[in-house]
């Protein structure tokens, strides 16, 4: 999982470390595509909320894989436990039964088996996250809010170069010295996008991320998502009900009633 | 530290209420203690008008009327010491003071000898005082005393100290007096006046210019570690400032200062935990965002406290112009306000303490915040 540094080099066949890992488990052969390797697996996920009467089964035995170099898009109706999915895969909300697995460090692991400082230091090196919100600090400047990511995760090697690079590479250079006030939300988000891309993450995790913009400025921000998917091999998995990002995706999961399924793509 | 100050001066408008209260802090704790410290400037006059460098009196003497006798032979323990001058003997003590009109008052007598080299005559006097001094039972006194002492109306009668006749041959200005006013006379005079108070071969103080104040300091450690068991050193400003501070706390005016300046502390500690709770709160999904990226929370937390950090720093910075507006306005009621520097350094130390504790309390509002919170 080379994503410490720079535009990573991975082959056609996906992620090594991960491949050699995952065979006994079973994550290459028969999981996904067959020509790349999952690099996270979220195994029959169950999540309730409520006690009693008003126990509700949000997830059912859900499982879902994420691989190198896709766009996944998750949709479904309002309140059908999409965000919650997308928090327990990116660590953020435990589940009541089931696993998460990733590869640490070349050893495959249940990130909720892990200690929470350990499951921290996991996000720290291999997530990146966009919401619907942009949450931008308002003191920072563009450039300033993707360093202070870097330099607050303890990373400060070439910040500024890799900083320079990933805002040219999003076309975002002329934004570099305007605070959020002076940006317009479409141009918030790709902030929020470089932002979330500056670690050079290995996973996306994009809640709702065009569901406040209009469609023009919409398309921009997937764009940018497939373009972290495609040249940068990040896993990125998007939640929306907005059935327009379906062309910009490349697998489709539907959930519903607490059901997941994987559905096609129009042609 | 950048982001810290980026965010303060961005929100400048919200963190204003943290710095005002750091300041208002800070303005009452330096000016309750300045002025205290000015107002007992009156206790340590006899120092301060003088110019020795080396005040030798009784084991533990904690201000400079409380000296008790020590022998006069305790010159030879000084005497001779490098970059020293010859010691000269000073003689302070309260006695009665009969006014021409009748009445009585106490008074404190302050005898030195009177040559323009004497490290113990009073600074202030001019030649023609410092003459009329030499005469037997002549003093001086300061001339905001005179009506308190008797002295501007009967001349037909003389006043008496101790049931001796005295000489009043000049008045001096600005030598307030607190309890007893102060007499200055010659050593032969006070010795007189004083009788039996002052055991033969005995003086209150032995006094000492030095070459230098970092010599008068060696001498002084000198001094007090080899004669510990019987007598104390000072350097000047020590006794100066020890007179003083034993008054503020002797009269628990030192308790009233304290009181005020810690409920001073309050209020501004109070006020910037609240700005630092809410300007956080107010950005806790921007927060929540950076924890979700797997930012440390650790990292919130300092960027809190430093924030307190430069409230506080800020605060002292507009706290000191203000501090010596008032002082000099002060000045024009002919009121001293005594900020010197350690008073200065005091007063930020514990205001930027204050606003430091300010900031852990405003800690908690870091650990509610929830990266969960951006998916809800």
């Amino acid at each position: 999982m080379d994503h410490e540094q720079g535009w990573p080099k991975v082959t056609a066949t996906g992620i090594k470390q991960l491949s050699i890992k995952t065979t006994t488990l079973g994550m290459v052969s028969g999981m996904g595509n067959g020509t790349k390797t999952a690099v996270l697996r979220g195994v029959r996920l169950v999540k309730t909320y409520g006690d009693g009467d008003s126990r509700r089964v949000v997830l059912h035995e859900c499982t879902l894989e994420l691989y190198p170099g896709q766009v996944v898009l998750l949709m479904g109706p309002s309140g059908s436990g999409k965000s919650t999915l997308l928090a327990i895969l990116s660590g953020l909300l435990e589940p009541d039964e089931g696993q998460v697995l990733v590869d640490d460090e070349g050893q495959l692991r249940d990130l909720w088996q892990m200690a929470p400082a350990e499951r921290d230091r996991y996000r720290r090196r291999h997530t990146g996250f966009v919401f619907q919100g942009y949450n931008l600090l308002p003191a920072l400047t563009a450039r300033q809010q993707l360093e202070i990511v870097l330099h607050w995760c303890g990373d400060y090697r070439d910040s500024r170069r890799r900083v320079d690079e990933l805002l040219e590479r999003l076309g975002l250079q002329q934004l570099q010295g305007k605070k959020p006030a002076q940006l317009s939300g479409g141009e918030k988000q790709r902030i929020a996008i470089a932002r979330a891309l500056v670690k050079n993450p290995a996973f996306v995790f994009a809640d709702e991320p065009t569901s406040a913009l209009d469609w023009e400025n919409g398309q921009r921000v997937m764009e940018l998502l497939r373009l972290a998917a495609h040249e940068r091999q990040a896993a990125v998995l998007v939640v929306s009900h907005d059935q327009r990002l379906l062309p910009y995706v490349d697998v489709h999961y539907h959930l519903e009633d607490g059901y997941l399924e994987e559905r096609g793509l129009p042609a | 530290m950048l982001y810290a100050l980026l965010m303060l001066w961005h929100e400048r408008a919200r963190y204003a209420a943290g710095v005002l209260a750091v300041t208002f802090s800070a303005v009452l704790i330096a000016l309750q203690v300045g002025l205290l410290l000015g107002l007992f400037k009156i206790t340590s006059i006899p120092i301060d008008y003088t110019s020795a460098d080396i005040w030798i009196g009784s084991t533990a003497v904690p201000s400079v009327d409380l000296g008790k006798p020590i022998p006069k032979n305790f010159v030879s323990r000084l005497a001779g010491l490098p970059g020293v001058s010859m010691p000269e003997m000073y003689i302070a003590n309260f006695a009665n003071f009969t006014k021409p009109t009748g009445g009585t008052e106490l008074c404190f007598v302050l005898g030195s000898l009177l040559d323009p080299e004497a490290a113990g005559a009073l600074t202030l006097l001019t030649p023609e005082q410092r003459d009329a001094l030499t005469m037997p039972y002549a003093i001086i006194v300061d001339e905001s005393d005179v009506k308190r002492l008797g002295l501007d109306t009967d001349r037909s009668q003389k006043p008496k100290i101790n049931g001796k006749e005295v000489t009043v041959v000049g008045t001096v200005r600005g030598l307030k007096s607190l309890a007893a006013p102060w007499v200055f006379c010659s050593l032969y005079t006070a010795r007189q006046l004083l009788g039996p108070l002052l055991p033969p071969d005995h003086v209150t103080y032995l006094l000492a210019r030095c070459e230098s104040p970092q010599r008068a300091r060696e001498v002084v450690a000198y001094l007090r570690e080899r004669y510990a068991d019987d007598m104390t050193a000072y350097t000047a400003e020590e006794f100066s400032f020890g007179s003083r501070w034993y008054w503020l706390t002797r009269t628990k005016a030192g308790l009233a200062i304290g009181y005020a300046a810690f409920l001073g502390l309050i209020v501004g500690m109070v006020i910037t935990a609240q700005t630092l709770y809410s300007a956080t709160v107010a950005n806790a999904r921007e927060f929540a965002i950076l924890l979700a990226l797997g930012v440390p929370r650790w990292r919130l937390a300092l960027l809190v406290v430093t924030q307190a950090f430069w409230i506080g720093v800020i605060g002292i910075a507009l706290a000191y112009p203000v501090c010596l507006g008032l002082k000099y306005l002060a000045l024009q009621f002919a009121t001293d306000v005594d900020l010197r520097w350690q008073i200065l350094a005091g007063t930020a130390t514990l205001t930027i303490g204050m606003a430091l504790l300010a900031g852990l309390f405003a800690l908690r509002s870091v650990q509610q915040i929830e990266p969960m919170s951006l998916l809800r």
